[in-house]
């Protein structure tokens, strides 16, 4: 079974035409990157399946949004759920001015999770999950400002993965980071492909061929290759998508 | 370790496999050449496609590696050098299978039986398995300095095919009716010699690889 | 003339004007505490003035500002503070909130007479509460409110959206995002509004003319529709309608003194409450 699934997605921000036909389906327990020029309707894309776009007003969407077999925009459907069913992980790392244990407790108190023991593992279990465990674990009572940036992001990844997801977006990662601390994340993201379903976009192309199994091309808000990355890297099929990955574009 | 890393060793993994594979045909080959043993000769001959599969496999993983991970420096003479490596050792495939169909076409047994201790076939083939096992141990061990010696035997490899094509044109001169099986003869140690040739540039690339040095084409040169 | 020239010249001019304020301001605060520190005596400070005005202390006026600042901040404080969260995080930017905005910049340009006399005929007179402290004190709360909502939502803009949507990803309400994540980071920023507004509400003089102030009142008030009297007021009545107004003015001065003193002090604590809110909300 699909995990996500696309179909005939059209999405417009007012009059502006951002997302045209797109289809796509995504299994689970894989990593998908998409890639493609600013602009060109990729973030757009992702942030459909936890429906952040529903936050900016004037947007409009056509087609069907499937997540682990439930159309996301259904009449009835509980966004605050969904959203724990589809973690997010943004370009920025913002972790909330609180102490690292909190950061990742939030999104247990926030969904009525009060045992102390239970927020105590999860914490544990997703520092771990996020390998940063290690890292932190004498000064979880300190500030989560004191860390460094890409220990930030894995931070917020942590938070993510500790209201358990099935699905994990993740918003150019490592576009804040320094290489050290994206290569942290890159291995964190093969690590986590065992247990979530991954969808990443990233401006940087050798990320998207590192990281990912399938990756999608995005350009003037379609859909215009979608492939094994092995294929898409190696022997595209649309000259666009060969233009884009080899610089030529534009 | 990193899932770079990971994919590298794979990759190292396989090519020592075929390596494997590779040594295993020739010894083979040699055994059924000296004893005119059909049965191993079709084994060989049947084995050959293993060695193809294994030449396609790695081929596509070193432009996967090459496409998806960017490798640089030491990484990248790496796979450059296992890219050549995989289709030298394919080709000594070719020449393994190609000694076994001799065995398996020819009716030039009796010829060889009186000949072949005089034509030191033996030691000609120990020496270019040797060269394949020692060249493979070099890339085991990253280790550059048995290189020369390598290259050494290739030396006298070729001195040995000399050797031999003189004894064999004196032996048809004296019995002429016995040209077709000479020629025969002479075309499998022809054969041997190229191993041997191939064996030296598989080394090259090893120290290519781990020093990157190149080698090649450094006897014209001198 | 050079570059450089222009550039030290600038400099001398700013730096200046930047002087004469701070002078300015010294001599507002020594002329005041020249002419105001003789009187201060710990009998001028829990005394009732006696004497038609020329002696005993201020103590009720003291008392009576200080149940005005807090009356009008339980008024103004949480109305303040939801409305502003309404108009930023709830209400968009949508008609409605281009609305409620544009008036309650009208609010604050209404001269504060005029919030007097709508105090005395709404609070006073229609509601029937009289001349007390609940009246003056919701007079003085809808004065401050326009600057109460507008530090809020200040305050509250100045938070990164990257927060809200951190915490909406994580499948919290906006309400549980406002309570947990948004409210405790603007918090110091919402108390530099409160610091603000109880300046300003101390001072005033015109909205508790008709709401509230005693002209005279030796007794403390006992309950919410007492009268009370004030500083601002006690202050203008010394300096302007005094049996003797040379007797009375060394008072007129102390009590100058008092009232500046109390929003220097509010201030004061106001800002460690920031800084110490600032601190904990960062590591808590």
């Amino acid at each position: 079974m699909m995990m996500i699934q696309a179909n005939n997605v059209d999405f417009y921000y007012g009059e502006f035409h951002a997302l045209k036909g797109i289809n796509m389906d995504i299994e689970p327990n894989t990593v998908t990157a998409f890639i493609g020029p600013s602009g060109c309707g990729k973030s757009t894309f992702l942030r459909l399946f936890n429906r952040m776009n529903d936050l900016i007003p004037g947007t409009k969407l056509q087609g069907e949004c499937i997540v682990n077999g439930t159309n996301i925009y259904r009449k009835g459907i509980n966004v605050d759920d969904l959203r724990k069913e589809v973690g997010m992980v943004f370009q920025k790392p913002n972790p909330f001015p609180k102490t690292i244990f909190e950061n990742v407790a939030y999104g247990l108190r926030v969904n009525g999770i009060n045992d102390s023991k239970v927020i105590k593992e999860r914490v544990e279990q997703s520092l771990m999950g996020a390998a940063l465990w290690e890292e932190v674990k004498d000064k979880l009572k300190k500030s989560a400002f004191e860390l460094s940036g890409g220990q930030q992001q894995r931070l917020c990844i942590a938070r993510a993965l500790a209201i358990q997801p099935s699905v994990l977006l993740m918003d150019e990662p490592a576009s804040a980071l320094d290489p050290i601390s994206t290569s942290k994340v890159e291995e964190l993201i093969h690590e986590l492909k065992n247990d979530y379903t991954i969808v990443i976009v990233t401006h940087n192309m050798q990320q998207a061929a590192r990281v990912s199994d399938k990756t999608g091309f995005f350009m003037l808000g379609e859909l215009v290759e979608y492939s094994d990355t092995k294929k898409m890297f190696f022997n595209p099929e649309k000259e666009q998508t060969q233009n884009y990955i080899t610089g030529r574009f534009g | 370790m990193k899932h770079t890393e990971k994919e590298l060793q794979s990759l190292k993994e396989e090519v020592r496999e075929m390596w494997q594979l590779v040594l295993s045909q020739l010894e083979k080959c040699k055994q059924s050449y000296l004893t005119d043993d059909l049965e191993i000769a079709r084994e060989v001959a049947s084995r050959e496609k293993r060695v193809n599969t294994f030449e396609l496999k790695i081929e596509s993983d070193c432009e996967n590696y090459i496409a998806l991970y960017t490798p640089v420096a030491v990484d990248l003479r790496l796979v450059l050098s296992m890219i050549k490596i995989c289709s030298t050792l394919e080709r000594i495939g070719d020449f393994a299978e190609g000694i076994a169909r001799h065995v398996i076409a020819d009716d030039c047994t009796p010829l060889l039986q009186l000949i072949k201790d005089d034509l030191q076939v033996e030691t000609m083939f120990d020496t270019v398995i040797a060269m394949l096992s020692d060249s493979y141990a070099a890339l085991e061990s990253e280790n550059t300095k048995l290189s020369g010696r390598i290259l050494q035997k290739d030396e006298e490899v070729d001195t040995l095919y000399r050797e031999a094509i003189r004894k064999l044109a004196e032996y048809v001169e004296k019995n002429p009716s016995h040209a077709p099986c000479v020629l025969e003869t002479l075309l499998v140690l022809r054969k041997v010699e190229r191993i041997g040739d191939h064996c030296s540039n598989i080394v090259e690339e090893i120290v290519f690889y781990i020093d990157a040095k190149i080698l090649k084409h450094r006897k014209s040169k001198e | 003339m050079g570059k450089k020239t222009d550039q030290q010249i600038a400099f001398w001019v700013f730096r200046i004007l930047g002087l004469i304020v701070v002078a300015i301001l010294c001599w507002i605060l020594g002329f005041i505490v020249w002419n105001g520190i003789g009187v201060i005596s710990w009998e001028f400070l829990t005394t009732a003035p006696t004497d038609g005005m020329t002696g005993g202390g201020i103590f009720p006026a003291i008392v009576g500002t200080f149940y005005l600042i807090i009356g009008s901040m339980i008024v103004a404080f949480p109305l303040g503070v939801m409305s502003a969260i309404y108009t930023t995080e709830y209400a968009g930017n949508g008609k409605t909130v281009r609305f409620i905005r544009i008036m309650t910049n009208n609010l604050s340009g209404i001269p504060s007479i005029i919030f007097g006399l709508f105090g005395m005929s709404l609070f006073v007179n229609t509601l029937g509460w009289g001349d007390s402290i609940i009246a003056g004190s919701f007079t003085l709360g809808l004065l401050v409110l326009p600057l109460v909502i507008r530090t809020t939502e200040e305050a509250l803009k100045a938070i990164p959206d990257s927060f809200r949507t951190g915490s909406l990803a994580l499948g919290a309400t906006k309400l549980q995002t406002i309570k947990r994540v948004i409210l405790p980071m603007a918090f110091p920023n919402i108390i530099t509004g409160l610091i603000l507004s109880i300046g300003r509400v101390s001072g005033e003089t015109a909205p508790i003319l008709f709401t509230v102030a005693a002209y005279f009142l030796p007794k403390l008030p006992t309950g919410i529709f007492d009268q009370v009297m004030a500083l601002p007021y006690h202050l203008y009545v010394i300096s302007t309608s005094g049996i003797d107004l040379n007797a009375t003015r060394p008072m007129a001065y102390g009590t100058a003194l008092v009232l500046i003193a109390i929003v220097l002090i509010m201030n004061l604590l106001a800002s460690f409450l920031r800084r110490y809110f600032g601190k904990k909300v960062k590591t808590n």
